[in-house]
């Protein structure tokens, strides 16, 4: 089955806030790892409420972002939506994991360059 | 400084472990190279897991996203108030304060980022705002949340504030709300009322007196509110030849001590007062207008009680609240008469005589509700209605 993934962002990678992303990025995936929608929203305001309308409104299965609030987190989970939070990496990085089906919350993506 | 006898061989993350507040070690581009334990603790994250990761996505702080302060270079060694959250999606007010750490030479050797977890104190504050009421500025009126919703974006800047409005409509109160919503709330508020005083004893008390031999001089209130906020009240009261040095202290950010001979540079915010129309004082020749003109940078009116229609009721109820739990009395609200009678006066003190009255009765009140014989007897209509049905006076009784 397919599934629409929301990936909340910061420029080029994934927001290190869900409450202060700027830009969310909308992907569907098929089981079969193509992706067939790949579109960035960019948002007239940070806002952990309004994310979590668009995530509803998108009728996403997944929301990928970095820190999360207790209550926007139970929020969505209530709303049956995964919440892979703790997300840190590039923009690519994750839509290839999320391809792969291999994304999991806590991932760290970026090179540990120190 | 010269080098420190003992301390080449310092044990670096020892030190920072001893810490108590939240020390993250950054490389030149912003990633961890360690966290100290009480930041471990903070941020839910082992050093282990942190290293190597840019910082804003292990500290998680609003200012990391809204405007790192390693990208701001004027914000280096300056602290400023944000919210982080931490791994456990747990909310919590902290204090970021950047430091870059250089070697003799002046070659930096890696940047810190100091947390401080803000939690008690901004509980207590919560606690005393709460307990004490007056230190809070409320108002349910259009114009006073108006005024409500512009505080914390002027708070935030740095421009001089003039504030206009009658005696008791909370012009003090304004200003201190200013100043503990700007970046220099942690910083002096030195308040000064610009009451008659003689020139030399006002100059002093203003911009200090230097020293001489051994007399180490004294601190003027600018001095005193250095990198915080100095708040004018009545700045009509003060004599023309201390506005032109106001004046000249918001052209050049100098004053001059009185006795002195070279300027001092301080940094403060400057918030002026007046309950009179500033332009009828410039009339008179009683305010500079040049002044005016650079203290109305940012202009603020508190409307008068009468003014502000739906806040009266508001207000009563508010001051009830507090001064019944102050008293531990066990008081629901104002009775019909009570608050006809409270509603129909003017309140010529505003908010401070609404507060004033609200507290006596409180203090005088032993039901659980005020009635009029519970309201100052000053109060036009207060003896009458409590006179009237219900409780006999003294010559009905006879």
């Amino acid at each position: 089955m397919d599934r629409k993934v929301l990936v909340a962002l910061h420029r080029n990678e994934v927001a290190p806030r869900f409450d202060l992303a700027t830009e969310a990025l909308l992907v569907t995936v098929t089981e079969q790892g193509e992706v067939l929608e790949n579109k960035t929203m960019l948002l007239a305001h940070a806002s952990g409420d309004d994310l979590c309308d668009l995530a509803l409104n998108k009728d996403v299965g997944a929301v990928v972002c970095g820190a999360i609030e207790e209550e926007y987190y139970h929020y969505l989970r209530w709303k049956r939506v995964d919440v892979l939070d703790g997300v840190a990496g590039p923009a690519d990085a994750v839509l290839e994991r999320l391809r792969r089906g291999e994304l999991r919350a806590g991932d760290v993506l970026f090179p540990r360059e120190a | 400084m010269a080098a420190l006898p003992g301390l080449d061989g310092l044990d670096f993350p020892g030190l920072l472990d001893g810490l108590p507040v939240g020390v993250a070690v950054l490389d030149g581009q912003g990633r961890v190279l360690f966290l100290n334990r009480a930041l471990e603790a903070l941020t839910g994250f082992a050093r282990e897991d942190a290293r190597g990761l840019p910082c804003r996505h292990v500290l998680r702080a609003r200012a990391c996203v809204q405007g790192c302060p390693w990208v701001r270079s004027e914000g280096e060694g300056q602290g400023g108030e944000t919210d982080l959250i931490n791994r456990h999606r747990r909310r919590i007010p902290v204090r970021l304060t950047p430091v870059r750490v250089r070697d003799a030479d002046g070659r930096e050797l890696c940047r810190l980022d100091v947390i401080e977890d803000l939690t008690p104190l901004k509980e207590m504050e919560n606690r005393l705002s709460l307990a004490a009421g007056p230190g809070q500025m409320v108002g349910r009126s259009q114009a006073m949340e108006k005024l409500l919703r512009l505080l914390p974006v002027i708070a935030q800047g740095d421009s001089p504030v003039l504030i206009t409005g009658e005696t008791g409509t909370g012009k003090d109160l304004l200003a201190e709300a200013l100043h503990k919503a700007s970046p220099r709330s942690r910083e002096p508020f030195v308040r000064f009322s610009c009451g008659p005083m003689p020139e030399e004893l006002l100059e002093a008390e203003l911009f200090g007196r230097r020293g001489q031999g051994a007399d180490e001089g004294r601190q003027g209130r600018f001095q005193q509110a250095n990198n915080g906020t100095l708040s004018l009240s009545e700045i009509a009261d003060l004599p023309v030849q201390q506005q032109a040095r106001l004046v000249r202290y918001l052209d050049e950010r100098t004053i001059l001590p009185l006795g002195a001979d070279k300027p001092v540079r301080v940094n403060v915010r400057l918030i002026a007062s007046t309950n009179a129309d500033p332009e009828a004082l410039i009339r008179q020749g009683r305010l500079r207008e040049d002044l005016f003109h650079r203290l109305a940078a940012v202009r603020l009116h508190l409307p008068p009680l009468r003014e502000r229609g739906e806040d009266v009721s508001f207000l009563l109820q508010h001051f009830l609240g507090l001064y019944a739990a102050r008293f531990r009395k066990d008081i629901a609200g104002f009775s019909q008469k009570a608050l006809r009678l409270l509603s129909g006066y003017a309140f010529p003190g505003n908010v401070r005589e609404l507060k004033n009255i609200v507290e006596f009765a409180a203090m005088v009140c032993t039901s659980d509700q005020i009635q009029p014989a519970h309201l100052p007897a000053h109060l036009p209509g207060a003896h009458e209605a409590a006179a009237a049905p219900g409780r006999k006076s003294r010559r009905d009784r006879a």
